[in-house]
């Protein structure tokens, strides 16, 4: 553990040093003023040796567009400006090593263009380009992502109509068994529910906006809140029935519905950021007291993402031993909660130090989780 | 102003550390009580520096905390940790990750770019380069860090234990105690916030906040005496002098029963005192000022015709003039008998929300350094028990631990005589 914290000390010296020879180097300022349009990419520049340079880019066209700092034998990205507004100036800065050095303009409207190569000569260490990640790259694992979560709905359904079932027989013990299951499959799908559209608020919403009390709150928390506050079958029939409709709807719309190639990088930290935020919390407890079971479905489901990412990760992510060995910490300290007859307690009656150690263990897998959205983007090259 | 030179009790440790400590921090407290002085005013410019976020850095390597002696900043926050690192090693790695950051914070620079490594290496709360703005990190550790966990009870501080509820307390255990307690302090709340939020993220599987507090210290006012509490008082007029800092601040190599790691540390009492201001401004100034022992207005003792003047207690045996049981003639007679337990106060006032009836939740984030508790901080508080002011507050958290050595160079890291 902490090796994260560990690998980022030398960032201090590097930090130091930054401070200390961006003034050396003239401060960046107008000197250093790069002019980029859709005819030439930086012109002629200059890095005569290595070290800090931060260098202004001003874009003179009249268009917007983004400008990277590559490296054009292996087309790694050094440092990039996203989104350079026309007749605007943004910063870069870079520790710049030995090496060959050029940029690259992504204009609006506009084919990639490449500017001159610049080469700092010698043999100094300087901050490593990342190799991009580009859409081609993500079509593969957004496939396979499909797929497993048409077999998660696949089963699914299933479980939601064992569970509509209980309650249209008025079998309340039985559906509070079955719910369970149910929930926690459709937990282990974190990076569609903005693929699913209106029906992950269907499916899985949130009484927060609405109140308990009122009737357009429906699916799983709704369902829940009623099985464990003592609310009738019947009152509770046409929610459980409604919410086997709408996962059936759900799997029959799903071959059609495509998830954006950003969230697959995106998703692997911001399934276990909500993890924290709503079950970690108890925020999304109803009354079953599952979320510790909960927050296990969500990281069996970004093991699933990472798993189809570990190809363009491994290469680029030192951190990745750290994402599996704190995801796995959590995990056991999570199962270490489950009751011998299988059951859950809820967060609020864990032990302080249990909970610490949970939180803790969360937190730390989001810190190493964090980089992959960046890392993971897939961008234009 | 004759009595000027005779006895600044509280600027004699500031004078002490001026070779330590950033000028504007020094320049502040050694003003004195100076109104009239004809030359700019150095508590103002000291309070100019730290509104406008310009506080020079303070010296983070020595052979003490860098945080203890200087007189309160305006922002702090007492955070208390629990650690949750898994065995030695990890806590190890924990306490050096402390120190890096701790180390960056108070020097202040440029974070690092990362290209499209991840996310920004800096919350950007200071802006681009992160200044200084005068940040100190105290870092303590208390009793409960010596159990089973990390194989270090045989190095327990002799005279570290959990806090001891006195009568008129009503601790809360959810925010007292800790494994470690960190307090930063700067200028300003908003470099207080970033480095706790920078040393957080870099630490979120070594320790958990357990519980914190923000404090604020006022300016002088008027300007060139000392800072109020929220009870309308200076507070901390009376500190011992930096020269005696070897009797009663510093934990001494050779302590009897102590570890050898504990030298050059100070144990570091931390108190959340709760002040009901609303029944104490119901209460007029004369009782008020027979509870203190202090002229409200002018800060005086009672008996005497300036702020920082030594109340003869021994002229006024059956307390007329100030009482018996006045606070600061409970909290430091004056005796050579109790002399030895004086301790440094370094008192903040906070302010958060309101309680159950609307009241405002105000109080003092007390905190003070010694070598004993015993000898120091129970001695005085034992004295304190049953004094007047008690119906006016409620102490209802913090705790006991031990503010760790100093950290001497760049190859020296926080806990390495513990740890080691």
């Amino acid at each position: 553990m902490l090796s994260v914290a560990m690998r980022k000390t030398p960032l201090l010296t590097i930090a130091l040093l930054a401070a200390a020879s961006l003034t050396a180097c003239g401060g960046g300022g107008a000197s250093d003023a790069i002019s980029f349009n859709s005819a030439s990419c930086g012109g002629t520049w200059a890095l005569a040796k290595p070290g800090w340079h931060t260098f202004d880019l001003y874009n003179a066209d009249d268009v917007g567009g983004e400008i990277d700092l590559i490296n054009p034998r292996t087309s790694g990205i050094y440092a990039e400006v996203d989104q350079l507004g026309p007749g605007t100036t943004q910063t870069m800065s870079l520790d710049a090593g030995s090496g060959s050095y050029a940029f690259r303009c992504l204009f609006d409207d506009a084919d990639p263009m490449t500017g001159p190569t610049v080469t700092v000569p010698g043999h100094v260490k300087g901050f490593a380009p990342t190799v991009p990640v580009t859409y081609n790259d993500l079509v593969g694992p957004e496939k396979e992502y499909h797929a497993y979560v048409a077999a998660g709905l696949q089963t699914l359904v299933g479980q939601t109509e064992t569970l509509a079932g209980d309650v249209q027989r008025g079998n309340l013990t039985a559906a509070r068994r079955d719910w369970l299951p149910a929930h926690l499959t459709y937990e282990t799908l974190g990076a569609a529910y903005d693929a699913f559209g209106n029906f992950d608020d269907e499916i899985d919403g949130r009484a927060d906006a609405l109140g308990v009390n009122n009737p357009q709150w429906a699916g799983f928390y709704r369902l829940e809140y009623g099985l464990w506050h003592g609310q009738s079958a019947g009152e509770l029939t046409p929610y459980a029935e409604g919410l086997a409709a709408n996962v059936r709807a759900l799997l029959a719309s799903w071959p059609s519905d495509e998830i954006p190639l950003i969230d697959i990088g995106l998703r692997t930290h911001e399934i276990m950021e909500n993890a924290l935020e709503f079950q970690l919390t108890g925020h999304d407890d109803y009354g079953s007291g599952t979320t510790l079971a909960t927050t296990l479905a969500n990281i069996q489901g970004d093991r699933e993402l990472l798993s189809l990412l570990h190809p363009l990760l491994v290469t680029r992510y030192p951190g990745l031993s750290g994402v599996q060995e704190w995801l796995s910490r959590l995990q056991a300290l999570l199962e270490a909660q489950r009751q011998p007859d299988g059951t859950w307690v809820s967060v609020s009656q864990l032990p302080v130090s249990a909970r610490q150690d949970i939180d803790a263990a969360c937190g730390q897998a989001l810190q190493e989780l964090a980089p992959i959205a960046s890392i993971a983007e897939p961008r234009n090259t | 102003m004759g009595e000027q030179g005779k006895l600044p009790g509280r600027r004699s440790f500031l004078r002490g550390m001026a070779g330590g400590v950033a000028g504007g921090v020094v320049a502040g407290g050694a003003a004195g009580y100076a109104l009239h002085a004809s030359q700019p005013d150095p508590v103002l410019a000291a309070d100019t520096a730290a509104l406008e976020g310009r506080l020079p850095a303070v010296p983070f390597h020595g052979k003490y905390q860098a945080g203890i002696v200087p007189p309160p900043q305006r922002a702090t926050a007492v955070v208390s940790f629990d650690a949750t690192a898994d065995g030695k090693s990890e806590l190890t790695d924990l306490f050096h990750t402390i120190t890096s950051r701790a180390r960056f914070l108070t020097a202040g620079g440029t974070p690092p770019p990362v290209g499209i490594d991840g996310p920004a290496s800096d919350s950007g709360v200071l802006g681009p380069t992160v200044v200084p703005d005068g940040l100190t990190v105290t870092l303590g550790v208390g009793s409960t860090l010596f159990d089973d966990r990390y194989g270090l009870a045989s190095q327990l501080p002799a005279r570290l234990t959990p806090m001891q509820p006195f009568p008129n307390d009503d601790l809360d255990p959810a925010q007292t105690g800790g494994d470690l307690v960190l307090q930063l302090s700067a200028g300003n709340a908003d470099a207080v916030l970033h480095a706790l939020r920078d040393i957080a993220k870099h630490t979120r599987g070594g320790m958990q906040i357990n519980w914190r507090i923000d404090g604020f210290s006022s300016p002088a006012r008027p300007a060139g005496t000392v800072p109020r509490n929220l009870l309308g008082f200076m507070d901390g007029v009376s500190n011992p002098p930096l020269s005696e800092a070897r009797e009663l601040l510093w934990i001494q190599a050779g302590t009897a029963g102590e570890p050898e790691w504990t030298a050059n540390g100070s144990y570091f009492v931390v108190r959340l005192i709760r002040m009901f201001v609303e029944f104490w401004d119901r209460v007029d100034v004369y009782e008020q000022q027979q509870m203190f022992g202090r002229d409200r207005a002018k800060g005086f003792p009672l008996d005497a015709d300036s702020l920082y003047a030594t109340p003869d207690f021994a002229a006024d045996p059956t307390g007329s003039v100030i009482p018996l049981n006045a606070h600061m003639r409970l909290a430091n007679p004056r005796t050579p008998q109790t002399a030895p337990s004086r301790i440094l106060r370094r008192a903040y006032n906070y302010d958060r929300g309101i309680d159950q009836v609307g009241d405002l939740d105000q109080g003092l984030v007390f905190t003070c350094f010694q070598q004993d508790v015993k000898r120091q901080f129970e001695a005085v508080q034992t004295r304190l028990i049953g004094e007047p002011l008690v119906d006016y507050i409620s102490p209802f958290g913090g705790g006991y631990f031990l503010a760790l050595p100093g950290i001497r160079d760049t190859a020296d890291w926080y806990g390495r005589a513990l740890l080691t």
